[in-house]
């Protein structure tokens, strides 16, 4: 599933934000979050990033751990001023959201 | 959609990870004690060196890497923040001091002043962490069956430990001796089954899941065998106590619950996403295959060789794979969470990957030679079962400790982050306000 891209007057790359995103990986499956289909939206309004995910598991250890990870990527972005993330589990997250690569990965698909 | 949950709120990792590495150390000491005195094993009476050894396994390990754990776990598995962390920090240096008395009361013959005093701490100990979970879970919104069966099996933990302790005075107290019997059928069945079946089933439930990434899964089954280790407990008591004839019972429900149990696995299996196992959830799969034998050795009256089989084999095995787990995550979140992307190491990497499978087929071996060592009553079966559990016990060791203290870098095969490919398909934004659709 492909995260829903809102941008305000984005004074950050939107591709820059999108592919750092990318770039977070779940350590425990060796995904990453987009790949995964764990980020839901994205919304840009100037130099503030708002981010709405959610995780495989509602009550996942990983929980604190990833949304920071995901904080500490996009504040390294260009023109990012503030992060704000938040963790969903409406709708839940299903099998479907992967990524073609992340099933293969997995072994299945 | 719901309120975005504020993190599992669990305390810093440090003190978990304390507790396993210890938890670790002292099984492998106590397998090096077992290789010291195989005749323990073989003549499989409760001998002040026996019940020291049974006590290292139960308490020093067992015990002190579930309450460890739970610091951790259940306000994972609440989805809230752990109450009184304070108590947690008090209950387990306690609970490792009054278990090293506990095991040297027993080791030094039955010695009151150790026995008493080890066993208070104890007590009191895993009094104070039920005493945590239980407000702990005050605070969460709702307990699924797999928290209601972690929070059953904190308080089987808490009276196992009462009941041990009771019986360890009895001797010297003929009132209390008049008043409680014996009840060393309540205080096995307590551990073993209200403790780490329940823990196993509970914890083990949601992790497996998570682990395999198995969706779908019902918690109607842990909840069954939560609610037949209730009443197991209670045949046991009314059995105990006022010499009803309810034993019997109770041993059906014990079985219907470890078979349940075996379902449950099968379930999560067949549900899951990920194909490929790791070796230690492969470990914490393995050690299912002792229930069977150990349910038909308890029908066959080998009552020894079955909490034998159910301890080194079911409980160990399982509690020493998800341990791996366990401590890499803890490790991982003390030391790499937050650094960029791309330069922390996946969990998998942080473990040396040899010694995973001589920990599953030395402890498994052993498990399985000293449950015949007990049931045929062999003393070289009883020195080969402590030798295969002490290269167990030493692979287990050295694996927590390379997690803990190693210096761990994301192995080179490890797949390359990135973002997904159709992200590079997006379009730029265009003017302010622009809004992107999203995309199938």
């Amino acid at each position: 599933m492909i995260p829903n891209l809102q941008t305000l007057a984005p004074a950050a790359d939107p591709d820059a934000v999108l592919q750092a995103l990318g770039e977070v990986l779940d350590p425990e499956l060796a995904l990453g979050v987009i790949d995964l289909g764990l980020v839901y939206d994205v919304r840009i309004a100037g130099g503030a990033v708002a981010i709405e995910m959610t995780l495989t598991t509602p009550g996942c250890p990983l929980h604190g751990s990833i949304a920071g990870a995901v904080e500490a990527s996009l504040m390294r972005v260009e023109g990012v001023a503030s992060v704000d993330v938040s963790v969903v589990w409406d709708p839940p997250w299903t099998p479907a959201a992967m990524s073609d690569r992340a099933r293969r990965a997995l072994g299945f698909g | 959609m719901t309120a975005p949950v504020t993190g599992a709120g669990a305390p810093a990792p440090q003190a978990p990870l304390a507790a396993l590495l210890a938890a670790s150390a002292a099984l492998a000491t106590g397998a090096v004690a077992l290789l010291l005195h195989p005749s323990a094993l073989a003549l499989g009476a409760p001998t002040p060196t026996f019940l020291a050894l049974t006590h290292t396994v139960t308490l020093a390990y067992l015990a002190l890497a579930f309450a460890g754990t739970l610091q951790q776990l259940l306000p994972v598995l609440l989805v809230t923040r752990l109450a009184a962390p304070w108590l947690g920090r008090l209950a387990l240096p306690a609970l490792a001091l009054g278990t090293g008395g506990v095991i040297a009361g027993f080791a030094l013959g039955f010695q009151p002043l150790a026995l008493a005093g080890g066993g208070a701490l104890v007590t009191a100990a895993l009094w104070a962490t039920l005493v945590q979970a239980l407000l702990t879970s005050l605070r969460a919104r709702r307990a699924d069956a797999a928290a209601r069966a972690l929070l059953a099996a904190t308080g089987y933990l808490a009276l196992t430990v009462t009941l041990g302790f009771l019986l360890a005075a009895a001797p010297h107290a003929p009132a209390l001796a008049r008043l409680l019997g014996s009840p060393v059928t309540l205080h096995l069945t307590a551990g073993l089954f209200g403790a780490f079946l329940l823990g196993i089933a509970g914890a083990g439930q949601r992790l497996l899941a998570m682990f395999v990434l198995a969706k779908g899964t019902r918690p109607g089954r842990v909840r069954a065998i939560t609610w037949l280790v209730h009443g197991a407990v209670l045949g046991e008591a009314l059995h105990g106590f006022a010499h009803l004839p309810t034993g019997a019972p109770a041993a059906l429900l014990l079985a219907a619950a470890g078979g349940l149990q075996l379902w449950e696995v099968r379930a999560i299996l067949r549900a899951r996403l990920r194909r490929r196992l790791e070796p230690a959830v492969v470990r914490y799969l393995w050690a299912h295959a002792f229930l069977l034998p150990a349910g038909a050795l308890a029908l066959a009256g080998s009552e020894a060789a079955a909490g034998t089989a159910l301890l080194l084999g079911f409980v160990v095995l399982a509690v020493s794979g998800m341990q791996v787990k366990i401590t890499s995550f803890l490790t991982w979140q003390a030391r790499y969470a937050g650094r960029p992307a791309g330069q922390a190491p996946l969990l998998r990497d942080m473990l040396a990957p040899g010694l995973e499978p001589v920990t599953t087929a030395a402890l498994a071996a052993g498990a399985a030679t000293a449950t015949a060592a007990v049931a045929l009553h062999a003393p070289a079966l009883a020195v080969a079962a402590a030798a295969l559990l002490t290269l167990g016990a030493w692979a287990q060791l050295s694996q927590t400790a390379h997690i803990v203290f190693a210096r761990h870098r994301r192995a080179p095969t490890a797949p390359a982050a990135g973002a997904h490919p159709a992200l590079h398909r997006a379009p730029a934004p265009g003017a302010a306000g622009a809004a992107l659709p999203e995309e199938p």
